[in-house]
């Protein structure tokens, strides 16, 4: 049984085809990386895989059980957290609100949230900012603050969409260092990145999409040899 | 019976000539909103602006009506200007720091302008009603059936020009093109090389003056008072809406089927109730065709 | 809340709460009915825009209807009187009750309208209740206004009425914003997308945000039909919302002061500008665009400001 599959998922805006029959599956436990050239459909998938869309075809396997009327909160309630691509946090709330919030959202008590906040700002080292509305941080600090969003209340699978774009190196290191910790205490990741090494270094497998289909999925080395996989991203754009 | 026969087409004309009049106040607030996706509420204080300004000009300067007409469309053009120098510019200029959201800020602003214009007419020029002079002086004219009055004739034949100007000059000119290119794609549009403020300044101003153009045409019509914009302005809003949010050709379309919807809901349905009829209808298409309204939702995550 | 919020939100009760302990010593020093009716008449507004800052300031739903939400209620109350002579006891809960199902539909129903059309939607309700109920004569009389039975004549009484209420108001807001609501209301606030990714059910907390603040609106309607003795469709006009919008954002908006304070002031001044010619309503409205222009946490933020010089 896996954590997370999807099955023959496909999306169109407008009669294009976003996605068009993605099928994966990801194991308990496992940090997965999901490639791919910009346009294939990787936000996309999120976006179904978060209740954000709904998929015109296709299933979504949760535990094994499959995934109906999914909404953003439902995905929520159900383990399923999220990291958007473009950045969003409460921005007139305070960085350790944002977090209580998170956790209360998702039942905790209040005294436990707090308590876990301010674990966490330690951990993604946003203690001198943690008063600050969120509105007020650096675009890496705003990024390190909805990553530590997504793990108040450990997901059963975390979706990380461009956790480290334009992010400083450092910050990046936090995030990545965070990682890994989590996924050697046996937490299941998902993580879109543009950033080979990283995804090569902090993924045992990957997932590659090319205009919205599963071009290859594995081991990260074999995909990133796959010769179709080399092909989409010298073909550039993406058809 | 050919005495219903006469009403209906009497009120079906008086109905046209209404909707003129909405669509060329309704042009200015779909221009706004197809740019800026903000709703302009003191949009009926520059009509009300141009009926003062129309209805001062002939009686206290003594200039002859048909002078009126452009005053008050210059006065309306300088207060839509004014108004996006002064309060709409953070709008699209460096806003992103901002703590109130966009689409607060726009409500609270012009809701405030509003208010500010009506008091400050009220209390420069007073609470009373004015009349101002009709532009020509004929009492009755027989068109077939319909009897009209000089003054109206003669001032539906100036707005539908004006409409058909400004759809000329939106679709063939520059600037009119420029309009578009911002508001299909601001960000695109200013990559191109144009200039996206530069083109929100022309919008607020050739707003102010249409809407100003349509007090004026009414001033003769309607008694002016500082509140006097209420009831245009929610006119425009129902267009808006009905028309696509946006579209110019959809809102003079929606103007003038509002007006001789309303022209008609006045006598057969009721007199008393025929402001909330557009009201409804407003509601009702925000309620159900919101996919239409929020087509980009997608793209926002 | 981290510490910091929950010091702030309880400096502003504090800071509300000593203002109504000075209203409340007013009649001590001034006996004229004629002011302690204008105090009264404010805080009918205090309720109005503490309702609507909730709405607005805190859960970011900026409806054009707070003033309806009270000729609602308070000609549920009137009707209910004037027609099968309800008691008061009864009738004014209902009148509250009325307000708050109706604003609890509403909010339902405008549910995924936003910005602008959510502006739209909610001025155009209220004008379709003020014409409606301005043009049936048969039920309510219309324009002519409906007489309500007055409870007592007594003005310390129901000045004292008044104060009681908005504190107990200003109590439950601070119980309700210190809590985990405050915390999903100010999420959907800043990011309604977000807010739902994080597993807040936006749909029930906006829902429940409508239903509380017209259920103010409501208890300011009632209050006031049985102090006035009389309620009319003005109560609806969209003047009397913009007068809110002016008290909420002069006083300070998202604070649980600011309202109280602005619509003191702002009701206050307007009383005192009119025997100096009636320019009030110019001064509001200019301030509210300089307030929203350069200062958007009003007076009482700037107040916090110098209050908050960092400590030595
Ligand atoms: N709401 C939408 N409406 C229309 N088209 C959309 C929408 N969302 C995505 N698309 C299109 O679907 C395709 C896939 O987009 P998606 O954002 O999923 O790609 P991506 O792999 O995340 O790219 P990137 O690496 O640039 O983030 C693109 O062609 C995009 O233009
Ligand atoms: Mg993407």
């Amino acid at each position: 049984m896996n954590a997370l599959a999807a099955r023959g998922i496909a999306k169109s805006f407008g009669g294009r085809k976003a996605l068009d029959g993605v099928t994966f599956a990801i194991d308990y436990g496992e940090l997965v990386g999901l490639i791919g050239p910009n346009g294939s459909g990787k936000t996309t998938l999120l976006n179904i895989l978060s209740g954000h869309l709904v998929p015109d075809a296709g299933e979504i396997l949760l535990d094994g059980k499959p995934m109906h009327g999914m909404t953003p909160v439902r995905a929520a309630h159900s383990g399923i957290l999220r990291m958007f691509q473009l950045t969003r946090v409460f921005r007139r709330m305070s960085a350790l609100d944002n977090l209580v919030t998170a956790g209360c959202a998702l039942g905790l008590e209040f005294g436990a949230a707090q308590a876990r906040a301010r674990e966490l700002v330690e951990e993604l080292r946003l203690e001198h900012v943690a008063t600050l509305d969120a509105g007020n941080l650096s675009g890496g600090q705003q990024k390190l603050l909805e990553f530590g969003c997504c793990f108040m209340v450990p997901p059963k699978i975390a979706l990380l969409d461009e956790p480290f774009a334009a992010v400083h190196p450092t910050m990046k290191e936090i995030m990545a260092e965070f990682i890994r910790r989590r996924h050697a205490a046996g937490q299941t990741v998902l993580v879109v990145s543009h950033d080979m090494p990283v995804i090569v270094e902090l993924c045992r497998s990957a997932i590659c999409m090319n205009a919205g289909v599963v071009l290859a999925a594995g081991e990260t080395r074999e995909v990133l040899a796959n010769h179709q996989v080399i092909e989409a991203y010298l073909g550039g754009e993406a058809a | 019976m050919p005495g219903q026969r006469v009403l209906n087409i009497d009120l079906f004309v008086n109905g046209l000539i209404m909707g003129s009049f909405y669509a060329l106040m309704a042009i200015g607030l779909t221009l706004i909103f197809g740019l800026l996706r903000i709703v302009n509420f003191a949009h009926g204080e520059f009509y009300m602006i141009g009926a003062y300004a129309y209805t001062l000009a002939a009686l206290k300067l003594g200039l002859s009506v048909w002078l009126g007409l452009p005053v008050a469309f210059a006065v309306g053009g300088i207060v839509g200007w004014l108004t996006e120098r002064t309060l709409m510019r953070p709008l699209y200029a460096g806003y992103a720091s901002w703590g109130l959201m966009k689409d607060e800020y726009a409500v609270v602003v012009t809701f405030a302008l509003s208010l500010l214009l009506i008091n400050l007419v009220d209390k420069v020029i007073g609470p009373y009603a004015v009349r101002g002079p009709g532009l020509v002086d004929i009492p009755r004219i027989a068109l077939g059936p319909v009897m009209l009055t000089g003054h109206k004739l003669i001032a539906t034949i100036v707005a539908f020009a004006m409409i058909i100007a400004t759809a000329l000059f939106i679709r063939y000119s520059l600037w009119g093109r420029q309009i578009r290119a911002v508001a299909q794609n601001r960000l695109g549009a200013s990559l191109a090389g144009i200039d996206a403020t530069k083109t929100s300044s022309i919008i607020f101003t050739l707003s102010g003056a249409l809407a100003a153009l349509s007090g004026a045409l009414l001033a003769p019509i309607i008694n002016t008072t500082p509140d006097v914009g209420s009831f245009p302005a929610i006119k425009s809003y129902v267009i808006v809406v009905l028309g696509g949010m946006g579209s110019i050709p959809g809102s003079i379309v929606a103007s003038l089927l509002l007006g001789v919807l309303e022209s008609f809901g006045a006598v057969y349905i009721s007199y008393d109730y025929r402001d909330a009829f557009g009201l409804a209808i407003l509601i009702l298409v925000l309620l159900l065709r919101p996919q239409g309204l929020f087509g980009e939702k997608g793209r926002e995550v | 809340m981290t510490r910091s919020s929950q010091q702030r939100l309880r400096d502003e009760l504090v800071a509300s709460l000593a203002l109504m302990a000075a209203v409340a010593a007013v009649p001590l020093a001034v006996t004229n009915d004629y002011w302690l009716g204008v105090l009264i008449v404010s805080m009918y507004f205090v309720f109005l825009a503490g309702g609507w800052n909730l709405l607005a300031g805190y859960a970011g739903q900026f409806s054009l209807a707070p003033a309806t939400f009270a000729m609602l209620g308070a000609y549920g109350t009137g009707l209910l009187a004037y027609h099968w002579q309800v008691p008061a006891w009864a009738s004014i809960p209902a009148g509250i009750l009325a307000a708050a199902l109706i604003g609890m539909t509403l909010g339902r129903i405008v549910m995924r309208l936003r910005g602008p059309y959510l502006a739209l939607t909610t001025l155009s309700f209220a004008e379709i209740m003020r014409i409606v109920i301005g043009n049936s004569y048969d039920f309510t009389r219309g324009d002519l206004g409906l007489s309500v039975p007055a409870l007592t004549n007594n003005r310390l009484v129901w000045y004292y009425v008044f104060v009681a209420t908005v504190v107990l108001m200003q109590l439950a807001l601070y119980a309700l914003l210190r809590s985990r609501a405050g915390l999903y209301l100010m999420a959907i606030r800043d990011d309604e997308i977000g807010a739902a990714s994080r597993g807040i059910n936006t749909a029930f907390w906006k829902t429940a945000a409508f239903t509380l603040s017209t259920a103010l609106a409501g208890l300011a309607g009632v209050l006031y039909a049985h102090f006035s003795s009389l309620v009319s469709p003005e109560l609806g006009l969209i003047l009397q919302t913009g007068l809110v919008i002016c008290m909420v954002f002069i006083g300070g908006i998202a604070s649980l002061v600011g309202p109280v304070f602005g619509a003191f002031l702002v009701y206050l001044a307007s009383e005192a500008l009119r025997e100096a010619g009636g320019v009030q309503l110019i001064v509001f409205a200019l301030l509210v665009i300089l307030i929203a222009r350069f200062f958007r946490e009003g007076l009482w933020g700037l107040a916090r400001r110098l209050l908050e010089r960092p400590a030595p």
